[in-house]
């Protein structure tokens, strides 16, 4: 029998499938099979740990090609070079074959050699460079300190004037730290040391030394104007020039010892000041070459970059393919005599058929005499819950797969969700001009959906983009409850005659009463003669009100059927019996009432009748406090008819509560009196029994296993482990029931006060939009002439704005929580059973949008 | 009564407009969102009119308003 067509109404017909495929085209069929992307591979290998699996030699040697690919993207963003984009490639999702793989495995390895090679001479040749600057630095400092020694020497007139050191102790001496001034000056016996220290340690490595050496050191320093770069982080350090003019040949070792250790490159400078300039020229046309090498290397560097950055992104995609399909692989229990692999796979039953031409396909291709072959098993395990969505019912499945997995089968709530979710928003957000607005933000989000899809968006906007069709299908709706409503930015629209007319006064005037064209009603919506009236609160909260108890009742009441639909199906009279039909009386005998009579007064003509209408709101409390009494009668017989309502309500409740738990309990003693007997709680007669033992054993206890000795391939259903079996506890049922009943009884009178929430965010919603209107707009027509115009246009700016960020996003987010608080609280508690498994597929399309490559 | 017979011209609109969306909707694998979207949406929007409808069809109260401008 052909399955039946998988509609969104309820989950696709799940099979549990088994796959015999030869080890040989393992690899192939597997990455077939995630381009379909509808089987969900159950792992099989539950025991092993992620090191023991047979292709975990495989995976390992992807992640490094894939560390390679990251090491050159992480390259490419150092040098800025743009990485092609997939959307660029024609069809960067064919799966290559293995030798393809092998192939890119080499060249990124040899690729990655190469750029490392040639990114650690660069960063060599770098080091080198900021050696050579720091030495210039030096070289021109050092050579500043000792032309100005020189210069105080002509002016002191030392007597030893052939050593270029001794104006320098002289200088140390008017400092009044050369303790060694009255010694002889002996050219040997002064050193000093040169070099570069980051500016931050100077003050500790100028302590240092003084503490090391008594004062026996004279230093001078200067700092390096730009800041030199680091060429191993790129980060840029200022850096101080310092000499140090010292008296020892110890005391030179140890300064040199402390410099180093405090991180001090040193360099050496001559004294002489030819030589010193001689050094200079060096170092100059050293740095020139070596920059010219360096751009040479950047530049080899970068082609490189460039020309892996044309198909990095297309590699990216194949590793990470090629990756996920050896993890599944992973999952599949491997028959080392047979070298086949065995997989189980849920898939949806509509799909084996593609499956198994894909399966054909790929064989053929292998030229394999060996078919793969596909089974299908039948098991007690609950099968994952999956819903085909397009790009339209993605959002409002999403909304109902926040809430909770929609069990297997189950009447889908998604589906009558994507009219009563837009529908119950815009019943708060009734105003035909925001509704504009709202439509067309969404309709340019649709028309320009690929170019967004692309792009990256952030978080708010995204969230907004995701949910592009529910917030068209909003604006539809505001516009329209904005009609019904007669909004439009808070201002009323006169679409049709008014069915109100002024009166005249005695000045001649017309107000402030009105009364009514006889035999007319205003067709379509609130009257717009009520806008700006003293008495339209009083108007419209008593229609808001009702309309919310209205349309509270008719949601519930239609939530509540498909739980009647659901029980139809799964074949469970005693849930009608015993909860939806008692439910269905209590509610209705209850707020159907209520609602009926909303509707019988507004029918009545209370003015003709020449009766004052009665108070519903106190019938309905004294239809509890004191059944029989009518106050202010409704209609004939109406005493009566409550009582009725009442008695059956109250029925209902022991019915509800009892009904189903001692059904339950009955039907388990017949069971047990005919002998049948809890799978886990009788010893096992079976033939099988050997095999179930070994099969645990070596299989761990799975659902099924695919090998035993006589090379036969069965499946046991390892029933004994069954997660689905519950043993029947009889108090355990009758607290659920209990604690259902309360439930279900309560929130039938919190649900429908709940759905006043309607009234109360449109009446906020209207009065907002009408407060910002008289704030801003009212005011602007107050000016006349150019500089009202000017001031108009600046007001409307502000108006504008503060209705689209206030009213449309704000009071919007707003309006659609309670919405969807509408639909998860009070809507779905009445019949969504909600205790599926999702349904996981291995797909490269999956895989490729949780993690994008950018 | 004053144009009491509207809801139900208003009904048979809408039952007739749900009847065509039954069946006129798109063939193929949508076809079910097609038609619980178009019947629902017409059901929850004659809803809505009909409420408001029948709210004005025997008003208790009229506009009163003080600020008139004469016209």
């Amino acid at each position: 029998m052909a399955p039946p067509k998988d509609t969104m109404f309820r989950s696709a017909d799940m099979s549990l499938t088994q796959l015999y495929i030869a080890n040989e085209i393992g690899r192939e069929v597997v990455s077939a099979l995630g381009e379909l992307g509808v089987m969900d591979f159950r792992d099989l290998n539950l025991e092993t740990t992620a090191f023991q699996r047979t292709f975990t030699q495989e995976i390992r040697r992807l992640d490094n090609v894939e560390r390679q690919l990251r090491y050159f993207h992480s390259q490419m963003d150092k040098a800025t070079i743009p990485m092609r984009s997939i959307y660029d490639f024609n069809n960067p999702f064919t799966s290559p074959s293995a030798s393809e793989i092998d192939e890119l495995a080499d060249k990124s390895q040899s690729l990655e050699n190469r750029i490392s090679s040639l990114n650690e001479s660069y960063e060599t040749l770098k080091k080198r460079e900021v050696e050579l600057t720091e030495w210039r630095w030096v070289l021109r400092e050092a050579g500043g300190f000792f032309d100005r020694a020189r210069g105080q020497t002509e002016e002191i007139r030392q007597s030893i004037d052939e050593s270029d050191d001794a104006p320098l102790l002289r200088d140390v001496e008017q400092n009044g730290q050369g303790e060694a001034a009255e010694r002889s000056f002996s050219v040997m016996n002064i050193g000093f040391v040169a070099g570069v220290i980051p500016r931050e340690r100077v003050a500790a490595f100028e302590r240092i030394l003084w503490r090391t050496l008594r004062g026996n050191l004279y230093m001078n320093q200067s700092e390096i104007p730009e800041p030199i770069i680091n060429p191993e982080n790129n980060e840029e350090i200022s850096k101080n020039v310092f000499i140090i003019f010292a008296h020892g040949k110890e005391i030179i070792a140890k300064i040199r010892k402390i410099s180093e250790s405090l991180g001090a490159d040193l360099y050496s400078v001559d004294e002489n000041s030819e030589l010193r300039r001689d050094q200079v020229q060096e170092v100059n046309t050293r740095l020139s070459d070596l920059a010219s090498v360096l751009r040479n290397t950047k530049s080899t560097l970068d082609a490189e970059l460039t020309a892996i950055s044309r198909s990095l992104a297309a590699w990216m995609v194949i590793i990470k393919k090629e990756k996920a399909t050896y993890q599944t692989l992973n999952k599949f229990s491997y028959d080392h005599q047979r070298k086949t692999l065995i997989a189980e796979a849920w898939a949806p039953t509509n799909s084996l058929g593609l499956i198994k031409s894909t399966l054909q396909d790929v064989n053929d291709r292998a030229g394999l005499s060996v078919p793969t072959i596909v089974n299908q098993i039948k098991t007690t395990k609950t099968p994952p819950t999956y819903f085909k969505t397009n790009r339209f019912t993605l959002a409002f499945q999403t909304i109902i797969d926040a809430y909770g997995t929609i069990k297997y089968r189950e009447v889908n709530p998604a589906l009558p969700t994507i009219v009563t979710f837009p529908f119950l928003f815009a019943v708060m957000f009734g105003d035909f001009g925001h509704g504009v607005i709202i439509t067309t933000v969404s309709v340019a989000m649709i028309y320009f959906e690929r170019k967004l899809l692309r792009s990256k968006l952030d978080e708010l906007f995204s969230m907004i983009f995701y949910g592009r069709y529910i917030v068209f299908m909003m604006g539809i709706f505001s516009m329209y409850t904005g009609l019904l409503y007669c909004d439009a930015f808070s201002k009323e629209l006169p679409l049709f005659k008014s069915m109100w007319e002024w009166d005249e006064n005695d000045k001649g005037d017309l107000g402030p009463t009105s009364h009514r064209v006889e035999g007319y009603t205003y067709p379509f919506g609130l009257d717009w003669r009520w806008h700006e009236t003293d008495n339209d609160l009083l108007f419209s909260n008593s229609y808001k009100m009702k309309l919310s108890i209205l349309l509270g009742w008719c949601h519930m009441t239609f939530s509540l059927c498909w739980s009647l639909v659901n029980a139809r199906y799964f074949h469970t009279p005693i849930d009608i019996w015993g909860n939806f039909v008692p439910g269905m009386i209590f509610f209705q005998s209850i707020f159907g009432y209520l609602s009926f009579t909303i509707v019988y007064k507004w029918c009545v003509d209370w003015a003709a009748r020449g009766q004052n209408p009665p108070s519903l709101l106190n019938m309905l409390i004294y239809m509890f406090l004191k059944p029989g009494t009518i106050e202010a009668p409704l209609f004939k017989g109406q005493a009566g008819l409550q009582i009725v309502l009442l008695l059956m309500a109250l029925a209902c409740v022991p019915v509800m509560l009892f009904l189903k738990p001692f059904y339950l309990r009955y039907e388990h003693n017949k069971a047990r009196a005919l002998g049948y007997r809890g799978i886990g709680e009788s010893t096992r007669v079976s033939a099988l029994d050997d095999d179930d033992d070994e099969g645990q054993t070596l299989n761990g206890g799975r659902e099924s296993f695919g090998d035993d000795d006589d090379g036969i391939a069965m499946i046991t259903q390892d029933i004994g482990h069954g997660e689905e079996h519950e043993e029947f506890e009889f108090s355990e049922v009758m607290i659920h029931q209990v604690i259902h009943t309360i439930e279900f009884c309560l929130n039938c009178v919190s649900h429908t006060a709940s759905y006043l929430r309607l009234w109360a965010l449109s009446l906020a919603h209207q009065r907002l939009s009408i407060v910002l209107w008289d704030m801003t707009m009212k005011i602007g027509f107050g000016f006349t002439g150019i500089v009202g115009a000017i001031i108009m246009v600046i007001i409307f700016g502000g108006w504008f704005g503060l209705t689209v960020a206030v009213l449309c996003v704000m009071e919007g987010t707003s309006a659609m929580l309670h919405s969807l608080r509408l639909h998860w609280v009070e809507a779905m508690s009445k019949h969504f059973i909600g205790d599926g498994v999702p349904f996981e597929p291995f797909s490269f399309k999956v895989l490729l949008e949780e993690e994008p490559i950018e | 009564m004053a144009n009491g017979f509207a809801p139900f011209i208003g009904l048979i609109v809408v039952a007739l407009f749900c009847g065509g969306a039954w069946f006129a909707a798109p063939k193929g694998e949508n076809q079910t969102v097609w038609r619980s979207t178009l019947v629902l949406s017409a059901v929850a929007m004659y809803l809505m009119w009909v409420i408001t409808f029948l709210a004005q069809l025997h008003p208790l109260i009229s506009p009163i308003r003080s600020d008139l401008r004469p016209e």
